[in-house]
């Protein structure tokens, strides 16, 4: 009885495995990352949207910027994401009749994201904006509305 | 060579589904803006002397001219990044408007590929109309104005 001692038996192009399973790793990461980026977007322009639409909807100005940030805030936890990556900017947010109120949100992707191990680097920074005009004919406010200028 | 060719097949159709989220996301954000600009222009554009004059119980129209402005000052306000040659058009009736904005979206992964198309053309439409009445109120059938 002879001993299987040789390598006649092996199979040529293993390396192969290996490559095929190294670019499916990379690839992986790559797209999901890339999807990463994409709905970190979509919730960016979520909270946006949410934070310039809650400003003009306040009762009064005192109440406008927290309205704002709490609705931002609901908005970024409600896509899973963490509200503490995010920022909120509101540019000229003049509670008055026909004010142009512009809130941005910028939110901080990390560059690797692996299951089970965590987030790590400062990756990108994906941002959307969001305008609003606060109603010319709401109740609430003083003056009459001058749109026209 | 089953196995990586299986693997790029897999990262192709990937990258696809990216760059197609990446167009469907500029689509969405478009007709956001869109619907944005025709809140605001339905508001903004009513003529104020004549519903002050006229105690709020004339009907409401919107006038045209100022929708325009104020549509263009919405899309200014906030552009959307990533999407190029934007261009926008404005329709109004009596108490409605209809915005309508469209850009040229680039795709991320598609532009490496010789022959294929590196980005593709995206609309977002609003509609909006001017009611009276309390919040929520119902108003006319938005179709016809676009």
């Amino acid at each position: 009885m002879r001993a299987a001692l040789g390598q006649r038996g092996q199979i040529a192009g293993l390396e192969a495995v290996v490559f095929g399973t190294l670019v499916f790793v990379f690839g992986t990461l790559l797209v999901a990352n890339a999807w990463g980026v994409i709905d970190a977007k979509l919730a960016a322009a979520s909270a946006a949207r949410e934070a310039a639409r809650s400003y003009v909807e306040s009762s009064t100005s005192s109440e406008a910027d927290g309205a704002a940030a709490a609705a931002a805030r609901d908005a970024i936890e409600g896509h899973g994401r963490d509200w503490d990556r995010a920022e909120l900017a509101m540019a000229g947010a003049a509670f008055a009749r026909c004010a142009r109120v512009i809130a941005e949100v910028s939110y901080q992707v990390p560059l690797i994201v692996v299951p089970l191990l965590g987030q790590h680097g400062t990756g990108f920074t994906v941002s959307a904006q969001h305008s609003e005009v606060v109603d010319p004919y709401r109740s609430g406010l003083d003056d009459e509305a001058r749109c026209g200028g | 060579m089953l196995v990586p060719a299986g693997v790029l097949v897999l990262v192709i159709l990937g990258a696809i589904a990216v760059d197609a989220a990446i167009a469907f996301l500029a689509q969405r954000e478009l007709a956001g803006m869109a619907a944005a600009a025709a809140n605001d222009a339905a508001g903004a554009a009513l003529s104020g002397p004549g519903f002050y004059e006229a105690g709020g119980r004339t009907e409401l129209t919107l006038d045209a001219a100022l929708a325009r402005r104020v549509v263009d000052q919405a899309v200014a306000a906030s552009p959307v990044r990533g999407v190029e040659d934007v261009t926008v058009d404005v329709r109004v009736t009596a108490s409605q408007v209809c915005v309508t904005v469209s850009g040229h979206v680039p795709y991320l992964f598609a532009r490496a590929v010789p022959g294929a198309a590196t980005g593709t053309t995206v609309t977002g439409r609003g509609v909006a109309t001017t009611v009276e009445g309390p919040p929520g109120a119902a108003g006319a059938s938005a179709t016809g104005v676009c």
